[in-house]
C-alpha cells in the first residue's frame, strides 16, 4: 500500500518529508483499531475458512487435511441442490419484486401532499423492527385459521391457502414478508428521487413529454446507479437469507431436519448452518461458504458488467 | 531525537493485542490440566459452578426450585442455573476452553458430541460412587451411550402412544381401540371420511406417521453395530414405510396436502385431534396436559401402538428419545459438577423435576411413584415405559446426519418421488461412509 503510494508521490518529487512520514503513521495508528479489527475478524476468519474447507474439523479435533473431498461431496449432495433452488427462487422473484415496490412506494412519498411526512414515517417503520420479531409476527398474521390475510381472504371469497405449512407458499409468504419491509429501500430511492434535477421534468414537459415517458425517460435513467445499488445489495442478502427459515420453519424438531415442510424453506445459509452447528462438520460448511462467495461474486461481477449498458452516471 | 510518543501508542496497542491473545490461551491450558489432574484441591473456599439448561418459563422455575434445594444444603458447591436453549452456544462455549460446569441437552447429541470429546465420560465416577445404571430403562440410557462410555445421564424421556377418540370410533361401530395393525388399517380405512365428491373431511389416523415409532412393532434396526453397518434397508424399516406408504397412496399428496392446509394450530383448541378431524392420533406424554388445557370435554383413550400380526411377541412397540445433563470437557471442578450431576439424577430430583414438567423418568424405580398420581395420562405411559420393546434411535456419532437423511427420504418415498428401494438405498450410500 505504502509503496504504491510513495510511487506516485515520487512521480511529481523524491520521497517523503519527515513530515509526511510523520503524518503517514500518525493515520496509520489513528486508523489501527480498524486495522487490526479487520485483520483478526476478517482477514484471518477468511483465510482460515478457505484452510478449514479442505479439511474435516469438527470443533473438538484438530482438523484432518483432505484436499477436496468436501467440494467434490458438494457437487453430489441432493440438499445442497435444494437449498441452491430455494435460494436462487428468493434472489430472482423476491428481489425484484421488492425492488419493484420499494420504487412505487418512494413515487408515492414523493408527492407533496398533506402530511406526507407522517406517511413516509409509517412507510418507514417496519424497517425499524427486528427480524425476529417481524418473522413471530407474521407467523400469526399468516396463521390458516386465524390470520388477518386468510380472514381478509375468505371475506371476498378468494382461496385460502395454508401459506406456512403448504410447500407450494412457504416462499411466496417469505416474499410477502418481504414486501412489508420495502420502507427502508423506500427511504433510499426517495432520497435519490430527489436529487433529481427539476429542470429536466420542466424542459421534458415543454417539449410535451407525458408523465410515462418522464418516468422513464427521466426518472428510470437518473435513479439507475441506485437501482443498481439496491438490486445488488438485495441479491447479497437473499443469498444469506436465514432469520425467517430458522424462526417460520422451527429449530432443531425431534427428526433432526430443518427447513420446513418439503424442505421448501431450507435455504443455502440454513443448510450451512445444519452441517456446521448440527452435524458438526466444519470443514464441509467452510467450503459451503466459499461455493457461496464464488457464485455472490460472480453474480455481482456480471451485474456490475452489464450495469454499463444501463446505468446512467450524472456526469457522463 | 524528537520523541515519538504516537510510535509507542502504536507499539502499546500491539503489545495489548498480543498479551490479550496470550492470556486468552494461558487460561485454556490451565482448564485442561485441572481437567486431567481432577482439581481435588479446589474445596477451599466455595466453590461456584454454573449450570446451562435448555428449559424456559415455568420449566425453567421448577428446575430453578430444584437449584434452590442443592445450595441451601451445600454451601461448599454454589449452583447457578443459567437459562440457555440455544445448544450452539455450549458448543462455542467448549471449543473456546470457558464451559459451564454442567449443562443439559438433547440425548440425541450426546454421542455425536462425546465421541468428538465435548464431553467428559462419566464411567470413572459412576463405577467410584456406585451409581446403579440397571436402575436406568435401557432405551433412554442408551441415548448417552457411545463405545462402551456413558457420556451423559439422561433425567427425562418421552415416548408415544396411541390415542383414540372415543365419540368418533363409537359412531363408526368400533368399541375399542385398533389391537394390531391389521386392525389399525382397517379402523383408518372406516374412519376416514370423503364428502362433496371424495374431499376428506375427517382422517383415521395422518399417513404420515413416525416411521422411527412403527419399526420397531416390527423388529427392525436401523444400525448393526457388529458388522458396523447401518441398515435403512432393513426388512423391519422397510415394513413401517411401506405401511406408512400404503396409508398414504389411500388418499393421495395432494387430497392429504388439501386437507392439511384446513387444520388448526398443534397447540390450540383447534388442533385435528381435539376437533374430532383426526379420529386417532400417535403422540407424547404431554398430549394429555394439552388436551386437559385446550380440549377438556374430549372423550378420549390412551392405547399401545398397534403391534404387527405376524410379531405378537414385538407387543407395547415404542421409539424413545431423552434430555440429558452431562460435564463438558475442560471444566474446572470435574469433582464438583459430578457431585452436583448424580445428586440431580436420583430419584427425588429426578421424580420431582419431571412430575413438574409432565415428562417420564428415566428410571424404572420411580414408574410407580405417587409423585405423578396427578399428571394426566401417565397412568398409562408410565406402564407403557416398561415395555421392553421401546427403542431409541441408535446412538452413533453421525446419528443426527442419518435421522436428516432419513426423514427427508422418507417424505419423498410417501410424495411418490422416489421408490422405497432406491429412497432407502441413497440414506445407506450416504450415511456408511460415515461409518468409521
Amino acid at each position: 500500500m505504502s509503496d504504491s503510494a510513495s510511487m506516485k508521490l515520487s512521480a511529481k518529487r523524491k520521497g517523503w518529508t519527515r513530515r509526511e512520514w510523520r503524518y503517514f503513521w500518525l493515520g496509520l495508528l489513528f486508523a489501527s483499531p480498524w486495522i487490526i479489527g479487520f485483520l483478526v475478524f476478517t482477514v484471518y476468519p477468511f483465510f482460515s475458512s478457505l484452510y478449514f474447507s479442505l479439511t474435516t474439523y469438527d470443533l473438538f479435533n484438530p482438523p484432518q487435511w483432505v484436499g477436496l473431498d468436501n467440494y467434490k461431496q458438494i457437487m453430489t449432495d441432493e440438499r445442497f441442490y435444494k437449498s441452491i433452488n430455494n435460494t436462487l427462487f428468493m434472489a430472482f422473484i423476491s428481489v425484484p419484486i421488492s425492488l419493484a415496490s420499494s420504487l412505487i412506494i418512494a413515487l408515492m412519498l414523493n408527492f407533496k401532499v398533506k402530511g406526507i411526512n407522517y406517511y413516509r414515517t409509517i412507510f418507514y417503520l417496519p424497517a425499524v423492527i427486528p427480524v425476529v420479531a417481524s418473522a413471530l409476527l407474521w407467523t400469526w398474521m399468516l396463521n390458516p385459521d386465524f390470520g388477518l390475510i386468510n380472514m381478509f381472504l375468505r371475506a371476498v371469497g378468494l382461496p385460502d391457502p395454508a401459506w406456512l405449512m403448504d410447500p407450494r407458499y412457504t416462499k411466496p409468504s417469505l416474499v410477502l414478508m418481504g414486501l412489508w419491509g420495502s420502507g427502508a429501500g423506500a427511504l433510499i430511492f426517495l432520497a435519490a428521487l430527489q436529487g433529481v434535477p427539476q429542470q429536466y421534468y420542466e424542459a421534458a414537459q415543454v417539449d410535451g413529454a407525458n408523465g410515462w415517458h418522464r418516468f422513464w425517460r427521466i426518472t428510470i435513467p437518473a435513479l439507475s446507479p441506485i437501482i443498481l445499488f439496491q438490486l445488488i445489495m438485495g441479491l447479497i442478502g437473499a443469498f444469506q437469507i436465514f432469520t425467517e427459515s430458522y424462526i417460520l420453519a422451527g429449530g432443531k424438531s425431534v427428526s433432526g431436519s430443518i427447513g420446513g415442510p418439503d424442505q421448501s424453506l431450507l435455504f443455502y445459509a440454513v443448510n450451512l448452518y445444519q452441517e456446521a452447528f448440527m452435524n458438526l462438520k466444519m470443514g464441509y460448511a467452510s467450503a459451503l461458504a466459499w461455493i457461496l462467495f464464488i457464485i455472490v461474486m460472480a453474480i455481482t461481477l456480471v451485474l456490475l458488467k452489464t450495469s454499463r449498458r444501463w446505468v446512467y452516471y450524472g456526469g457522463e | 531525537m524528537q520523541r515519538k510518543p504516537w510510535l509507542w501508542g502504536l507499539v502499546l496497542v500491539l503489545m495489548i493485542s498480543v498479551a490479550s491473545g496470550c492470556a486468552g490461551k494461558e487460561t485454556q491450558n490451565a482448564n485442561n490440566q485441572s481437567d486431567g489432574s481432577k482439581g481435588g484441591e479446589s474445596t477451599k473456599g466455595a466453590v461456584e459452578l454454573s449450570f446451562w439448561y435448555g428449559w424456559t418459563g415455568p420449566e425453567a422455575a421448577a428446575l430453578e426450585k430444584i437449584i434452590a434445594k442443592w445450595n441451601a444444603a451445600n454451601p461448599d458447591i454454589k449452583v447457578k442455573g443459567l437459562s440457555q436453549s440455544d445448544y450452539q452456544k455450549q458448543l462455542t462455549a467448549i471449543t473456546g476452553g470457558n464451559p459451564p460446569d454442567i449443562a443439559s441437552n438433547f440425548g440425541q447429541d450426546v454421542v455425536p458430541w462425546g465421541e468428538r470429546g465435548a464431553m467428559m465420560p462419566l464411567d470413572d465416577y459412576i463405577k467410584k460412587d456406585g451409581v446403579d445404571l440397571s436402575d436406568y430403562i435401557t432405551a433412554a440410557l442408551s441415548t448417552s451411550q457411545g463405545n462402551g462410555k456413558t457420556y451423559a445421564l439422561p433425567i427425562a424421556m418421552h415416548t408415544t402412544m396411541l390415542f383414540y377418540n372415543k365419540d368418533v370410533l363409537a359412531k363408526a361401530g368400533f368399541d375399542g381401540p385398533p389391537q394390531t395393525i391389521s386392525q389399525l388399517k382397517e379402523y383408518i380405512t372406516k374412519l376416514s371420511v370423503k364428502q362433496d365428491g371424495g374431499r376428506l373431511q375427517q382422517l383415521g389416523l395422518w399417513p404420515g406417521v413416525d416411521a422411527f415409532t412403527f419399526t420397531n412393532a416390527f423388529g427392525g434396526s436401523y444400525y448393526d453395530a457388529d458388522a458396523k453397518q447401518v441398515t435403512p434397508d432393513n426388512a423391519g424399516v422397510k415394513s413401517a414405510i411401506q405401511l406408512a406408504k400404503g396409508i398414504w397412496d389411500q388418499f393421495g399428496s395432494e387430497e392429504l396436502d388439501r386437507f392439511a392446509s384446513g387444520l388448526g394450530q398443534y397447540m390450540s383448541a383447534q388442533n385435528p385431534f381435539f376437533t374430532g378431524k383426526y379420529a386417532m392420533t400417535i403422540d407424547g406424554e404431554w398430549l394429555p396436559t394439552f388436551i386437559k388445557q385446550f380440549a377438556p370435554n374430549l372423550n378420549y383413550g390412551i392405547a399401545p401402538i398397534p403391534y404387527d400380526d405376524n410379531n405378537p411377541n414385538l407387543k407395547n412397540p415404542g421409539n424413545v428419545t431423552t434430555s440429558v445433563f452431562y460435564i463438558p470437557k475442560g471444566v474446572k471442578n470435574p469433582d464438583a459438577s459430578w457431585k452436583f450431576l448424580k445428586w440431580l439424577t436420583e430419584p427425588e430430583q429426578m421424580g420431582e423435576f419431571t412430575a413438574a414438567l409432565g415428562n417420564l423418568p428415566t428410571r424404572a424405580s420411580l414408574l410407580d411413584d405417587p409423585i405423578y398420581a396427578n399428571v394426566p395420562g401417565f397412568k398409562e405411559f408410565l406402564t407403557y415405559s416398561q415395555s421392553p420393546n421401546l427403542h431409541s434411535f441408535p446412538a452413533t456419532a453421525f446419528a443426527n446426519e442419518y435421522m436428516t437423511e432419513f426423514t427427508d427420504q422418507y417424505n419423498a418415498i410417501l410424495r411418490g418421488k422416489i421408490g422405497i428401494d432406491e429412497g432407502l438405498k441413497k440414506v445407506k450410500d450416504k450415511i456408511q461412509p460415515l461409518v468409521k
